[in-house]
């Protein structure tokens, strides 16, 4: 069994409560970095980036880029596990095409709300948003060819827990493709302890 | 731990200097920070 470092649920609302600014006040200074310029910092391409509307990049928070080492393919069945305001998954959308579907799955109600509206805005009839927790994905088992996620896995107290419930909507021989940071010192076990440096 | 809960052939891609510039910045560097992409296979 994983040691938790810090309460799961006050993690958890913590979290939300940081994105759920995020979303409504993507002007705002964070400790990260946000926004379409942002996107463009992390190798997504001018072109997928530019052609969105400012609601669609606007919010994004992201560490990296899920889809630098393996491009999606079409019609393919993606979950974006902590989809936020939906950018990577309108990314994933346009990649995998009208024949694949994108399920994102994400626990902060603004950042659904607003991922909703961009993709009726855009059309994009293959994607969906759900509400859910990386640790119970509202997907069923060996739904998906491809989980994506990009800066959340980190904001997750029990890990081990997040990668066997990946594991379990993947199909056989299913691929995870993610961002996320990682630190090459070791953190004080203290610090670690202090739920509020997960946040910022 | 990618490993350990059932996925293969994992692989780590270049590092992003994700929180340069930010207000996260001094942190990041106190502790190597970075933002990596990684792509592993789910076994079975």
């Amino acid at each position: 069994m994983t040691e938790m470092l810090v309460d799961p649920s006050v993690l958890r609302e913590q979290v939300r409560e940081k994105y759920r600014e995020v979303a409504t006040d993507p002007g705002a200074t964070f400790h990260f970095h946000t926004g379409r310029s942002l996107a463009t910092r992390l190798g997504y391409p001018d072109a997928v980036v530019e052609a969105l509307p400012d609601a669609a990049v606007e919010s994004f928070a992201g560490v990296g880029n899920p889809f630098v080492l393996r491009t999606l393919q079409t019609g393919e069945r993606v979950v974006d596990v902590g989809s936020g305001s939906g950018f990577d998954s309108v990314v994933a959308a346009g990649q995998v095409g009208p024949d694949g579907r994108v399920i994102g799955v994400d626990m902060t109600k603004e950042m659904l709300d607003k991922a909703r509206l961009t993709a009726a805005q855009l059309g994009l009839e293959q994607v969906e948003f759900r509400a859910g927790l990386a640790e119970e994905l509202p997907v069923p088992d060996s739904w998906a060819d491809v989980v994506i996620s990009n800066g959340v896995i980190n904001l997750c107290a029990d890990k081990a827990a997040v990668f066997a419930e990946i594991r379990r909507v993947l199909r056989p021989g299913g691929r995870l493709q993610f961002a996320d940071i990682a630190n090459g010192r070791p953190v004080p076990v203290e610090a670690m302890r202090d739920v509020d440096l997960w946040t910022g | 731990m990618l490993e350990q809960t059932g996925f293969v052939e994992v692989q780590i891609g270049p590092g992003w200097d994700t929180f340069g510039g930010a207000r996260g910045e001094d942190n990041a560097r106190a502790f190597e920070v970075y933002g990596y992409p990684f792509l592993a296979r789910r076994s079975g």
